[in-house]
């Protein structure tokens, strides 16, 4: 808790005929972050030929993949589907070697790919027929207005025909102009269609030349008349019937290509992921160097994995490998990755703090204490003991279904599940089960607190709150500092606001008489000094420091006042439960002759504006509750500047390797 | 006593009402309409920006070895509907299905886009249109095929489909009479300007246009369009002089080719043109804004100023997608989808064509990461 | 004028402006999101909840309404100020004055919907800028909590009920 995991520097030396296992090895266990070498005494590796096959397979794998997913019967999806989704049984694969696996995966297309490929390609062609077929109708619908035969339409020896639109305004000054430069040598056909007109205009062969560019000035949209017989009416039925056949055929390879989907696709998930793998650690290449006979890698791992580690790779290379573990030199500060370390009940939490960027590896790690208050803020701005018990449950079965995922939605019901707990301890606190439903039935529940009538209790509340928790961020701001030996950093941008809330908080309480006046005035005065003192050291023009003092302060103060925020959405949850209450309540005694309807629409608006009320105010709280840590608490001391460790890690969800070690 | 009280508590009160209401409709009205016509479109490009090729998939793509893998490689993009249907494959054909691609994304941000600047992208098309034309007319006086250097993308393609085709001058001055083209067309038969003034000249009016419309909006729209305009006619301006200074030409030449407009004065540009040679216009250029593209590009300029061209494409490309952070619900996020949508499809015709030529993925790759 | 008509127009002000802000906010964002959606329907979660970002605004208003309809007596017994005295008027002018602050800063809503609607565009484009855009939002709603908490110190102390 508190300290990012403890992370060591690894050397690996070996020989050239053990990486792709000592590669493979780490890929599966996943616990190391490779680093770049920069060494001038050997050349970087690059990827071998089945290295590069291997990314032109997982391509080619992956659109066979995403044509076969189209037909493949769907197993469950809605709800059910997303709160408990189905675990995909995990293939073995027996790894030996990259270059056995591309030739089987070569074996395995040969066969594959062809037919998948033929019956794509024949859909495909069949699918672009039909909308071919399709344009032909509309074209001919259109020709229709003129009813004449489509084989008219078409040029013959001597005479060239155009089909095609020109704007109303222009037609005339077309065949005005076409008539002109051909010597009235024309015939053409008209008709008023949409704004424009349609017209066919029949000209000799050798006119062509010259009607052409008259044509391109009037803009002059050609259309292609289809190679059809007859009347365009029947030609548009002839065609019609073509596309219902076409359809059938259509239909009798799409249920081809779902039994293509129902045999190959599980296979070809399976094998695109192990291609996929390879592809990642061929990328990872560039990142080691090699000689003739070896190679070496570098990166960092958590100190814990080490022991481990430096017995798989014993054991694969057999004992010919040289290894070199050390502690990071206070030089590669910038450089180590970092890994949150937190106990299992509160791992999760670190998804909100890696959200902002996890601290650098001499820094605190905020998640222990953002879990704890993250959730009482969310409970505090929801304050309601049912809304609590809806999340909870909801979160309960999204956390029951998602276990063995362990993916973001795990980690986010988690969170909701103790968000969920301190709203419902705050609910009982403050007496609300579906905001004020028990009092207004005429049921007194215990409240040490009306959120309501004791708005301005709740107020001075929040702002405690928040004045405590500020005080928490630059303490801790403070302690990190000291420890790493930035006291002058320390005392002039934490301590001073220390002393102040100190100040603040002994000045309140002398209002009641609990400390003397004093006291309060001892932490505060030397807290304005050493606050003024910081805010003149920068290097700004004078006036700019006098002015950021003023903006700092006052950033302070707005800081401080957010937390006014708390007592608000605290205020708008009880207040909406409220108006949906009473709105129960005025519609709750309609009768229409002997049918109590009212009871029957209150429930309804009871239910529905109750989960409305949840789910709008949970969002709220969610956001606000973020906000409060990501801009106000971690604004007081938290950088969020480090490196996430990111280790070079397998992807499996369908497969599973063994490996011979 | 009483009495005045009250009158006054309610005077007062009334009065402020009025003003803070007053103040507030027209606030509130304001931001609406100035943020409210980009929501819809900008969110959509946004979506759009996500499928932009990344450097990966272009050198995948590089790999094909083959024009068909070529559109294989595709078949998971946006292009897909376009090359699908093609009959031959070969790099001409897939020239016409990339600008098909890009004619309807101009179509659909003509269609999304707020009114008040919808005209900006029209004037953008017609751009395509003064390219093909220039080079369709270029092409035929070289007394060459003109239909392998248009595009079939614009606001007239048909008519630049008969020009390309046309067999005398005339027939194309036939098919630009009733266009703004058209006099500009007539000074170059009448041999009143040559062509390369022929194609000065319909820039310095496309570029007038443009500018016009860009002066004519408000507040952050009129500075982006501004920017871009300006940028513009600086990148021609400026390799216009370089080109001449290449050639040897003189300041006099130049001047006549010269648009109004652009960041750079036309005092330092005619100071420009009046230089020896590239090496002391670059040199002069190191104190305006664009000292970092000489800088970096430097060699490269002074052996081909093509190089420059592209180094100042892709800071045009970057400058707009530094407004699109600085103005997210502005004009500047189509602006900068476009010119990087022109870019990819730049670079995928690049692609389609090298690898007809039978070039070496390697050199494919190279040449393609060059482009802008 | 009566003291109830500064009082019913504070409780209108408050959920009329801020209702009326939310809504604009929400429609702002809404297209932003339709947009989000059309290109890609993986969109829809991130988009919905950033949407209903701005719709808080008018759940202020709407219990600042009650309130002062709780606090004068319009909502369970009668109106409570309705001689024309100055103590009245002033308790009123409160009433009216607590309104407009929720109501005015609830206009926020729009600003946040417009910072929602360019969040929706950043997320479509890059998912992980999901949560950074939700406390970018967050940040506009500062002021309506103000006004909230300014509103609810002058209704309780200056009116109480």
């Amino acid at each position: 808790m508190f300290k990012p995991e403890e992370m060591a520097k690894i050397e690996v030396l070996s020989l050239n005929r053990y990486k792709d296992s000592i590669l493979t090895y780490l890929h599966e266990e996943g616990v190391l972050e490779i680093r770049e070498i920069d060494g001038e005494f050997a050349q970087k590796d690059a990827p071998n030929e089945f290295y590069r096959k291997a990314a032109s397979y997982s391509i080619s794998l992956s659109r066979l993949v995403d044509f076969l997913k189209g037909y493949k019967e769907q197993a469950k999806g809605g709800i059910k589907g997303f709160i408990f989704p189905e675990l995909k049984p995990k293939k073995k694969y027996r790894y030996e070697g990259i270059e056995k696996l591309i030739k089987e995966i070569e074996s395995f297309l040969e066969n594959a790919e062809p037919e998948i490929k033929s019956v794509e390609s024949k859909i495909n062609s069949l699918s672009t027929e039909i909308e071919r077929l399709k344009t032909e109708i509309e074209i001919l619908e259109l020709l229709s207005t003129l009813d004449i035969e489509v084989e008219y339409l078409k040029p013959t020896k001597n005479l060239e025909i155009v089909v095609g639109f020109v704007e109303k305004d222009k037609f005339l000054p077309l065949i005005e102009e076409l008539k002109k430069a051909l010597n009235d040598k024309l015939a053409y056909v008209s008709r008023d269609l949409k704004g424009k007109v349609l017209v066919v205009i029949a000209l000799l062969k050798k006119d062509y030349d010259k009607a052409n560019p008259i044509l391109a000035k009037y803009s002059f949209e050609r259309i292609e008349v289809p190679e059809v017989k007859g009347k365009p009416k029947d030609a548009i039925k002839e065609l019609q019937k073509e596309i219902t056949k076409l359809n059938e055929e259509l239909e009798a390879t799409k249920k081809e290509a779902k039994v293509l989907a129902e045999k190959y696709h599980d296979e070809l998930v399976f094998y695109q992921e192990l291609m996929e793998n390879e592809r990642e650690k061929a990328n990872m290449l560039s990142n080691l160097i090699r000689t003739n006979m070896t190679f070496a890698l570098t990166g960092w791992l958590p100190k814990k994995d080490v022991p481990k580690i430096m017995e798989g790779l014993n054991k694969i290379s057999h004992g010919k490998i040289y290894v070199n573990i050390r502690p990071p030199t206070p030089e590669e500060l910038d450089e180590i990755p970092v890994k949150l370390k937190n106990p299992k009940f509160i791992e999760s939490f670190e998804m909100l703090t890696e959200m902002f960027g996890v601290p650098k590896y001499n820094e605190l790690d905020p998640t222990p204490i953002l879990a704890f208050t993250y959730s009482f803020f969310f409970g505090f701005m929801l304050t309601d003991f049912m809304y609590g018990l809806i999340i909870a449950i909801v979160a309960a079965l999204l956390a029951m279904g998602h276990k063995k995922l362990n993916d973001g939605v795990y980690k986010f019901s988690n969170i909701l599940l103790w968000s969920a707990f301190f709203t419902m301890v705050m609910g009982i606190l403050f007496g609300s089960y579906f905001g004020d439903a028990f009092q207004r039935a005429g049921i007194n529940v215990p409240a040490l607190l009306d959120p309501m009538r004791g708005a301005l209790v709740v107020l001075g509340l929040a702002l405690a709150i928040g004045l405590l928790h500020l005080f928490i961020g630059y303490t801790l701001g403070f302690i990190v500092k000291i420890k790493n030996k930035e006291t002058a950093n320390a005392v002039l941008e934490q301590l001073p606001w220390m002393l102040i809330i100190l100040g603040v908080i002994s000045l309140a309480l002398s209002m009641p008489g609990f400390t003397s006046i004093t006291l309060g005035e001892a932490f505060l005065l030397p807290g304005i000094v050493l606050f003024v003192i910081s805010e003149i050291r920068s290097d700004l023009p004078i006036l700019m420091r006098l002015l950021m003092t003023i903006s700092d302060f006052f950033g302070f103060i707005g800081n401080w006042l957010s937390y006014a925020r708390l007592m608000a959405l605290a205020l708008a949850t009880a207040g909406i439960a409220m108006v949906v209450n009473i709105i129960v309540a005025m519609i709750w005694g309609i009768r229409i002759g002997p049918v109590p309807l009212g009871i029957a629409v209150g429930l309804v608006v009871f239910i529905g504006g109750h989960i409305f009320s949840t789910a709008i105010n949970a969002l709220g709280a969610f956001v606000h509750a973020l906000r409060l840590h990501y801009v106000e608490f971690f604004g007081t001391f938290y950088s969020g500047e480090g490196k996430k460790f990111e280790p070079f890690k397998a992807k499996r969800e369908v497969s599973e390797l063994e490996l011979e070690i | 006593m009483r009495e005045v009280e009250v009158s006054t508590i309610t005077a007062i009160l009334d009065t402020s009402l009025a003003v803070i209401f007053t103040w507030v409709a027209y606030k509130t009205g304001q931001i609406l309409w100035k943020y409210t016509p980009y929501s819809y479109p900008n969110a959509r490009i946004r979506a759009m920006e996500a499928r932009f090729f990344t450097e990966q998939k272009f050198n995948e793509l590089a790999e094909s070895k083959t024009l068909n893998n070529f559109v294989m490689n595709l078949e998971d993009t946006d292009y897909k509907p376009y090359l699908t249907a093609l009959p031959v494959l070969n790099s001409e054909n897939i020239d016409r299905a990339l600008d098909k691609a890009l004619a309807d994304i101009y179509g659909l941000l003509l269609k999304i886009l707020p009114k008040r600047t919808r005209g900006f992208f029209k004037l953008l098309l017609e751009e395509w249109d003064i390219r093909n034309i220039s080079s369709a007319v270029k092409a035929k006086l070289r007394g060459e095929v003109a239909r392998d250097y248009i595009n079939e993308i614009g606001t007239m393609v048909e008519k630049v489909k008969a020009i390309a085709e046309a067999k005398s001058f005339e027939e194309i001055l036939v098919i630009l009479e009733g266009t703004e083209y058209e006099e500009a067309y007539q000074k170059l038969l009448l041999k009143e300007i040559a062509p390369e003034e022929f194609e000065t000249e319909l820039y310095k009016n496309h570029y007038l246009k443009l500018s016009k419309y860009a002066a004519s909006r408000k507040d952050e729209e009129r500075i982006i369009l501004e920017e871009f305009v300006s940028l513009k006619i600086d990148k021609i301006n400026l390799s216009t002089i370089l080109r001449g200074k290449a050639h040897g030409l003189g300041a006099e030449k130049l001047r006549n080719s010269l648009i109004p407009g652009g960041k750079i004065k036309r005092k330092s540009l005619e100071t420009l043109a009046n230089m020896e040679d590239v090496e002391m216009v670059l040199a002069e250029l190191d104190s305006t804004e664009y000292s970092g593209i000489i800088r970096e590009y430097r060699e490269e300029i002074v052996e081909d100023i093509s190089a420059f061209e592209r180094a100042f494409d892709r800071y045009i490309l970057q400058r707009m997608a530094e407004l699109t952070r600085f103005y997210p619900l502005s004009i500047a996020v189509p602006l900068s989808y476009i010119l990087q949508k022109e870019s990819e499809i730049r670079k995928l015709k690049a692609i389609a064509k090298l690898i007809e030529d039978g070039v070496k993925p390697e050199i494919i790759k190279k040449a393609v990461g060059e482009l802008p | 004028m009566e003291p109830i008509v500064y009082v019913a127009l504070g409780a209108a002000l408050a959920a009329g402006i801020a209702g009326a802000a939310s809504s604009f906010g929400v429609g702002i964002a809404g297209a932003a999101a339709a947009g989000a959606v059309a290109e890609d329907e993986k969109n829809f979660r991130n988009a919905l909840v950033l949407q209903g970002l701005p719709m808080t605004q008018s759940i202020y208003g709407l219990i600042t309404l009650f309130l002062i309809a709780l606090v004068s007596g319009i909502l369970g017994g009668g109106f409570k100020f309705a001689e024309p005295t100055t103590g009245n008027l002033i308790k009123a002018a409160i009433l009216l004055g607590a309104g407009l602050t929720v109501g005015l800063t609830g206009l926020s809503a729009i600003p946040q919907g417009i910072i929602a609607s360019a969040g929706i565009g950043a997320v479509s484009k890059n998912p992980k800028t999901f949560t950074q855009a939700i406390i970018f939002a967050a940040m506009a709603e500062t002021m309506a909590i103000f006004g909230l908490v300014g509103a609810l110190i002058l209704i309780i102390t200056g009116v109480g009920f």
